[in-house]
């Protein structure tokens, strides 16, 4: 055995080596007892407060993993993959495509999440919550809407400018084209709205229902849908749109930035967006609840998955981390804005907003964010929404008629349902 | 292996006797030899073949990409070919193929000859054309999509000003694929370029002489020396940039978002094999579209193998 090194027992050893870490990466994939990975994408949760996790329970050892693109897809491959599958993750609004695999996740009403509920929105709660009853995800932040407006425009249009009083004006869809329509005439340069797909998705969000019914049936063809999609049509029809093909887009930023566009009936980090877009217009703006009410779009939860050796101490680190005092300093810190109740109320919420001349913004968010019923999201959302959207842009772009283009979007949502496997 | 039953089925007993005996002992001498090129077999057999054979096996399935796998048979490929929007996808695909590579060629080509010539600083010039070509795609996009943003975009700031007016760059289909079509441009002409360039420092001098001397003129010289000269390498490019042309996503992606925009006028491929697989969680369709992406490059591979051995031929 005891040779001098030849060449050929280096190379032998050499691919004896690089072959035990290839099964070693292969195989090593159980999670330690001993420590906690937990993944996140940027700006989903506080960095600050993930370092401190660790001195508030000395058994946990988090090993937080900020996952760069395509959170969702390497998420997916990881539990499907079985290996290197996060103890703890977060999960996007579109939390209801995973029910369909709702056994890759703890439900944390076992684990005692009934005990916090009364703390958040009910609204954000159910979200996180299958059909059956069963508790995948634990409410981070919300994106409640409201109707943000440029009061000097306003002004000039003759229009009164006060929150209170343009809330009353476009408290209805009626009195939203009817201000809309004065805007236009008297600020001729200046769209109302970046386009009218995002009417449709704010009026879409309103909705208790949406594309399928609890039991899976698909209501894409009903008055819910068929509603939104005629107040598109109608902003079309009264040329109120910028035709920003895509919404946060350069272009998106272009007009607001160089006041193309007088308004935004969007989410809370919808505002924070614009506020980075157009900082020239900062003092320029005001915010009052829109047509129809409110409505949410966004907002993440946390989630559990099975192969977490210790559950109830995960579950233990997300209570503490989404607790109402520090989601109000997330806020401060990356303006996640709170599903907690009682972080609605806090002044760091209410303060004085300078990008809405001093207003408090925060204070009308926090309104939508209360007002909001409990809506039903089916795992199969997205798979038809694309149809409607996509013929709304051929109708706002390309002329098409509106009656012939709800006819094509309902037949493409019925295709991809088949093709699913789906009830139509 | 089944090393014994060699020689019994080549029926030849002369080598029956050497084969049984050395074979195992020559892999063994060889094993070195195996183990030291293997890392790249294991890597492409991880990383290249076992994708490849387990996308063919999902294309037979439908799977949401965590649950349980469902074998469909071939109900994917039947849904594929009756799937307008693929279809549509390959028109897409093709049309932004020719209104990209024909004027990325043609430049490519003047750059080249233009390089070739006694311009000072030559050096400076080839870093420069080559630069957009390793350049992050996501900036190019990006950068781009302010270019040719639709009322707030620099082209129309510029077109506006010579009085032209402006152009919906990113709501009309056509102006998608143009704009599509200029980022392929942009990125790929200066790499073909420097490919073209080489091929012109190949051909001897000696041949540009006997053209001066014949008296032929300098636009003579390029269609009737230089061209001839260079088919070979243009047909390499003609074939990598068919390749790349099939594969466009990233730039339709940013510049149009994952639906491809109005009339779907940048839902390419594999745009359409994304959008199936990742945002609609489909990955048994996404891996059948992207075996019907094979078959069409096999197809156009095929033409292209014709077009170089026609013409070599003749």
């Amino acid at each position: 055995m005891s040779r001098e090194t030849t060449r050929r027992s280096f190379l032998t050893a050499l691919a004896g080596g690089t072959a035990g870490l290839m099964l070693a990466g292969c195989g090593g994939g159980k999670n330690s007892a001993s420590k906690t990975t937990l993944w996140y994408w940027n700006r989903s949760l506080d960095d600050g407060f993930l370092a401190q996790a660790n001195k508030h329970f000395a058994d946990l050892h988090l090993e937080p993993n900020k996952i760069a693109v395509d959170y969702k897809p390497k998420l997916l491959t990881t539990l499907a993959g079985k290996s290197f599958v996060p103890d703890v993750t977060n999960i996007n609004s579109d939390i209801a495509t995973y029910f369909p695999d709702q056994d890759q996740f703890v439900d944390l009403y076992d684990l005692g999440a009934d005990k916090v509920k009364d703390l958040y929105l009910p609204w954000k709660w159910e979200l996180g919550v299958t059909a059956g009853g069963k508790m995948v995800g634990f409410p981070i932040d919300t994106g409640p809407c409201a109707f943000m407006y440029r009061q000097d425009l306003f002004k000039k249009a003759g229009l009164p400018t006060d929150p209170k009083d343009v809330e009353k004006k476009v408290a209805t869809w009626d009195g939203y084209f009817e201000v809309a329509e004065q805007f236009q005439a008297k600020n001729p340069k200046v769209k109302f709205v970046a386009n009218i797909s995002n009417i449709y998705s704010l009026a879409l969000a309103q909705s208790p229902k949406q594309y399928f019914d609890k039991q899976g049936k698909f209501i894409g063809d009903q008055s819910h849908i068929k509603n939104a999609w005629d107040r598109a049509v109608e902003a079309k029809k009264r040329n109120l749109s910028a035709r920003i093909v895509q919404d946060y887009s350069s272009d998106w930023s272009g007009g607001y930035s160089g006041g193309g566009i007088g308004t935004l009936n969007d989410a809370v980090w919808a505002a924070f967006i614009l506020e980075e877009a157009a900082p020239s217009t900062a003092g320029k703006w005001r915010v009052c609840l829109g047509p129809g009410g409110t409505g949410n779009k966004g907002g993440s939860f946390m989630a559990i998955t099975k192969y977490c050796k210790r559950p109830e101490l995960a579950f233990e680190f997300i209570k503490w981390l989404q607790q109402p005092t520090l989601q109000t300093k997330t806020y401060t810190e990356i303006q996640l804005f709170p599903s907690a109740n009682s972080s609605l109320a806090d002044k760091a919420i209410i303060a004085p907003d300078k990008y809405f001349g001093g207003q408090s913004s925060g204070q009308v968010f926090a309104a939508s964010a209360k007002a909001l019923e409990p809506a039903y999201y089916s795992p199969y959302e997205a798979i038809v929404s694309t149809a409607y959207t996509n013929e709304l842009l051929n109708v706002e772009n390309l002329g098409k008629n509106p009656d012939k283009a709800w006819e094509d979007a309902l037949s493409q949502a019925r295709r991809q349902i088949k093709h699913k496997g789906l009830s139509v | 292996m089944a090393t014994t039953q060699v020689p019994l089925t080549t029926g030849e007993p002369v080598l029956v006797q050497p084969g049984q005996t050395t074979r195992p002992k020559r892999f063994r001498e060889y094993l070195p030899l195996y183990v030291a090129i293997s890392p790249f077999y294991i890597v492409f057999a991880i990383f290249g073949i076992f994708p490849i054979a387990f996308s063919l096996y999902l294309a037979f399935h439908a799977w949401d990409g965590i649950g349980p796998m469902k074998y469909v048979g071939l109900g994917q490929f039947r849904y594929l070919l009756s799937d307008g929007d693929f279809w549509h996808s390959i028109l897409v695909t093709l049309e932004i193929w020719v209104i990209s590579t024909i004027p990325m060629l043609f430049f490519a080509m003047i750059i080249a000859v233009l390089l070739n010539s006694n311009v000072r600083g030559r050096t400076f010039y080839r870093i420069a054309y080559f630069i957009p070509n390793i350049t992050s795609l996501v900036a190019i996009a990006i950068i781009f999509g302010s270019v040719f943003a639709n009322s707030f975009g620099l082209s129309n700031a510029f077109l506006q000003a010579i009085g032209v007016g402006q152009i919906s760059w990113l709501s009309d289909p056509w102006g998608i694929k143009v704009a599509i079509a200029t980022m392929v441009v942009w990125r790929w002409t200066g790499y073909n370029a420097i490919i073209y360039l080489a091929g012109l420092q190949a051909i001897p001098g000696d041949v540009y002489e006997a053209a001066r001397i014949d008296g032929a003129s300098a636009i003579q010289t390029f269609f009737r020396v230089t061209v001839p000269m260079m088919r070979p390498i243009i047909l390499f490019t003609v074939i990598t940039s068919t390749i790349g042309g099939m594969q466009i996503f990233a730039e339709a992606q940013v510049l149009v978002g994952d639906t491809g925009g109005p009339g779907k006028a940048g839902l390419t491929m594999v745009l359409y094999l994304y959008q199936q697989a990742f945002t609609n969680s489909d990955f048994g369709y996404g891996s059948a579209i992207g075996w019907g992406l094979f078959v069409i490059l096999i197809l156009f591979s095929a033409i292209n193998w014709r077009l170089v051995q026609g013409r070599s031929g003749r």
